[in-house]
């Protein structure tokens, strides 16, 4: 299926070249625009012999200073490569992309939220077929199936880490009232009316905000019964039951109502203040909990009743530039620096994700820590993400519909009928695929 | 400052005035080039490509490429769309909201500012400041004192009051954060007034008092009636305003709960960025810009009415 025409309008009068050339002038006056070193946008090199390498990638904090330290050591081994980092705005990140393939100025590497941008990157063109150099590389067999974002049998993305949700609890208010960690959510819901019995602590902080984070905090309650994206009109029952819970959660005062608007940070923030027994979040929480004045603990996140724990993988895919002519030495990058066991323990201890390398994830760094393997159990078993371009839609719109049901703007029933509708829409707009 | 050169042509070599005035219509013409070219770019062609998005398919797949041309389609869609319609309602209820601000308080507020002092002083830097405020910046800062355990309900608390959920809560959202936006335009629309009743010949108002008018009788008899023009202008900068205000929104709920703040910017804004429907979102941008536009001509004439007054 060719999924650009072969048309592509060209720039044909004066006008709009000189308002093209204005438009990309003044953008990059502004800095808005992402920078490259002279001339190295892709297929950089100079007449000394050495090769640029050019990686777009929007990380902050701990996992930047990750990824600078594997460049450093990437360069000291390879002394004819230099890899260029070049920040960009998480928002503007797509549009980006998508913009370098008509300039034919991909980045020779790029990351990417592959929750919502892997449909988006690989149908717009912006990623190189990986296949041949993945069949080639001797150390895929310690990579799980997951690692490999397909399309049409051909690899386009590598997830090395993933990052996943989970349940951290506070064991001090677990322990006042006598309580396991719960492991399911009927469990899970029975501690939390106990403790709300009390009147001293709330139940759950956790995620409703009306967008991607809200959908992808509330589909483990559904994705363990084999219920997904794809055959959520066949599963009626299951997600119904699932908006039930939360609105008996938001009813009995377990859940607060302002969980409606919560972003993950915000739900984490919460958490923190140790009035709350449960806080599900993620993995990269690990190094912030430590913070915690209150005794903690983690376990996956409960199953639903009659399934198992299970959640959607997240993370950020590496890919190489459909158009970069450097994609020898960006695969050389992505081997040497990012697969290796090396690297898997490394990220875990400086940013907390969870590597799927099984040296790595088999580790002493890794098991030795209690709190973090449940995450590395999750991480073996994950659920598969609709292969769509409409994913960002159908998550969108599960994201509102649960911020409805806490906020107590729509009922559990409404929301599914909405939300099922709505979700189908998506999946037919975006050529009705999903599995 | 302005520094003003005048040249004098040397005597005997005075050229004729039809070719003085056409290299003068020359000479503004090159002038006028620059701003031009950037308008062009900047302006009118990102509008150009924005209503060929609305007549046409794009989406994800593509997005880079060909873009089919679909007719009115798009707008059919949205018109049929019920959120459409709600997101609408709810614009309109932050335009009333924001004409109510604006032009009530900022009244008041020009009137009570009018009058020089040391606090009137602080009072106006304040109010600068606050306007100059990113609303980024000032959103987070009022998301974290209206959350339902922020500053606002510990003090609601402390008096007796139980708390109110601002922001979680799908009937006070859209008029808690109408409210903040309101608090953010209002500096604006008080520093407009009160330069409107500055303007105002003191002899009016000093006749008034002489008849025997109070202050607050002079404030509305007088001051009121002669601000008409410019509480006109006002009303329309509120709407044309109201229609493209986004920032509060997306800080503050995300559009949220549920769809309880889903204004048209951001509807428009998640359907194109968000879920990469361009079409979509390029679809009820235009549809947002007709209703700036409705508004936008009686503002140039009334600009203009000004000007040749």
């Amino acid at each position: 299926m060719s999924l650009r025409h072969p048309r592509r309008p060209s720039l044909r009068s004066g006008a709009v070249k000189v308002g093209a050339a204005l438009g990309a002038l003044l953008l990059a006056g502004t800095g808005c625009a992402i920078k490259t070193d002279s001339g190295s946008s892709s297929g950089g090199g100079s007449g000394t012999g050495t090769t640029t390498l050019t990686f777009w990638e929007y990380y902050q904090g701990t996992q930047l200073t990750w990824l600078q330290g594997r460049v450093k050591d990437f360069e000291a081994k390879n002394p004819t490569i230099k890899v260029n980092l070049v920040q960009a705005t998480g928002q503007q990140f797509d549009q980006k992309l998508l913009a370098s393939v008509a300039t034919g100025t991909t980045p020779d590497l790029f990351i990417n939220n592959i929750v919502v941008d892997y449909p988006t990157l690989q149908a717009g063109g912006v990623m190189a077929d990986l296949t041949p150099y993945w069949d080639a590389y001797s150390g895929k067999k310690n990579f799980p199936e997951n690692t490999t974002w397909t399309t049409d049998g051909k690899v386009y993305n590598l997830l090395p880490y993933t990052n996943l949700l989970g349940m951290y609890y506070n064991k001090d208010i677990l322990q006042q009232y006598g309580i396991q960690p719960p492991t399911t959510l009927d469990e899970m819901t029975a501690a939390m009316t106990k403790i709300r019995a009390a009147g001293k602590y709330s139940g759950v902080a956790l995620s409703g905000a009306p967008s991607v984070e809200g959908a992808w905090l509330f589909a483990p309650q559904f994705l363990g019964l084999g219920v997904n994206y794809c055959n959520l009109d066949a599963n009626q029952a299951a997600l119904s039951a699932a908006f039930q819970r939360v609105a008996a959660w938001r009813s009995d005062d377990a859940l607060p109502r302002a969980a409606a608007t919560w972003d993950q940070n915000a739900s984490w923030q919460q958490f923190m203040t140790g009035k709350y027994a449960f806080g599900l979040n993620g993995n990269w929480q690990l190094g912030n909990v430590k913070k915690a004045n209150f005794a903690y603990g983690t376990t996956q996140f409960p199953a639903p009743a009659g399934g198992k724990s299970q959640v959607f993988p997240g993370g950020e895919g590496y890919g190489i530039g459909a158009k970069s002519k450097n994609k020898d030495a960006a695969w050389k990058f992505l081997t040497e620096a990012i697969l290796t066991p090396e690297a898997g323990e490394s990220i875990y201890t400086e940013a907390g994700s969870i590597p799927v390398e099984s040296q790595a994830a088999d580790s002493d760094t890794l098991n030795k820590d209690p709190n973090a393997a449940p995450f590395v159990k999750a991480a073996q078993d994950t659920a598969a993400w609709p292969k769509n371009s409409q994913t960002a839609a159908m998550q969108q719109a599960l994201g509102v519909a649960v911020s409805g049901v806490i906020s107590g703007q729509t009922t559990a029933e409404a929301a599914t009928s909405k939300a099922i509708s709505t979700i189908d829409a998506a999946k037919q707009k975006g050529g009705g695929g999903c599995a | 400052m302005t520094l003003t050169v005048t040249t004098r042509p040397a005597a005997g070599r005075v050229a004729p005035v039809g070719r003085r005035r056409r290299d003068r219509s020359a000479r503004v013409l090159g002038y006028s080039v620059p701003a031009s070219l950037v308008l062009l770019a900047m302006a009118l062609y990102p509008m150009v490509v924005l209503f060929r998005m609305s007549v046409s398919d794009v989406g994800p797949t593509n997005i880079i490429g060909h873009w089919n041309f679909v007719g009115l389609a798009n707008f059919a869609a949205a018109v049929g769309d019920p959120a459409t319609w709600a997101a609408a309602l709810r614009t309109l209820a932050l335009s009333a909201v924001l004409l109510v601000s604006n032009l009530v308080l900022g009244f008041l507020a020009g009137a009570v500012l009018s009058e020089p002092g040391r606090l009137t002083n602080l009072v106006l830097g304040i109010m600068v400041f606050v306007w100059a405020l990113p609303p980024l910046v000032s959103g987070s800062v009022w998301k974290f004192v209206l959350n339902d355990n922020g500053a606002v309900n510990a003090v609601l608390g402390v008096i007796g009051i139980p708390a109110v959920p601002w922001l979680s809560s799908p009937t006070a959202a859209l008029w808690t954060v109408s409210a903040v936006t309101a608090w953010a335009s209002l500096p604006f629309s008080t520093l407009i007034l009160r330069g409107g009743m500055l303007a105002i010949n003191r002899d009016v108002v000093e006749a008034a008092a002489i008849d025997g008018a109070g202050y607050w009788r002079t404030q509305v008899a007088i001051v009121l009636p002669l601000l008409r023009p410019t509480l006109w202008i006002l009303a329309i900068l509120t709407v044309i305003y109201s229609f493209k205000s986004f920032d509060f929104f997306y800080v503050l709920t995300q559009g949220g709960p549920g769809t309880a703040t889903n204004t048209l910017p951001v509807l428009s804004y998640y359907a194109a960025f968000n879920q990469f429907e361009m079409s979509s979102g390029a679809t009820v941008a235009v549809l947002s810009m007709v209703v700036v536009a409705v508004f936008a001509v009686p503002y140039v004439r009334s600009i203009n009415r000004e000007d040749q007054e």
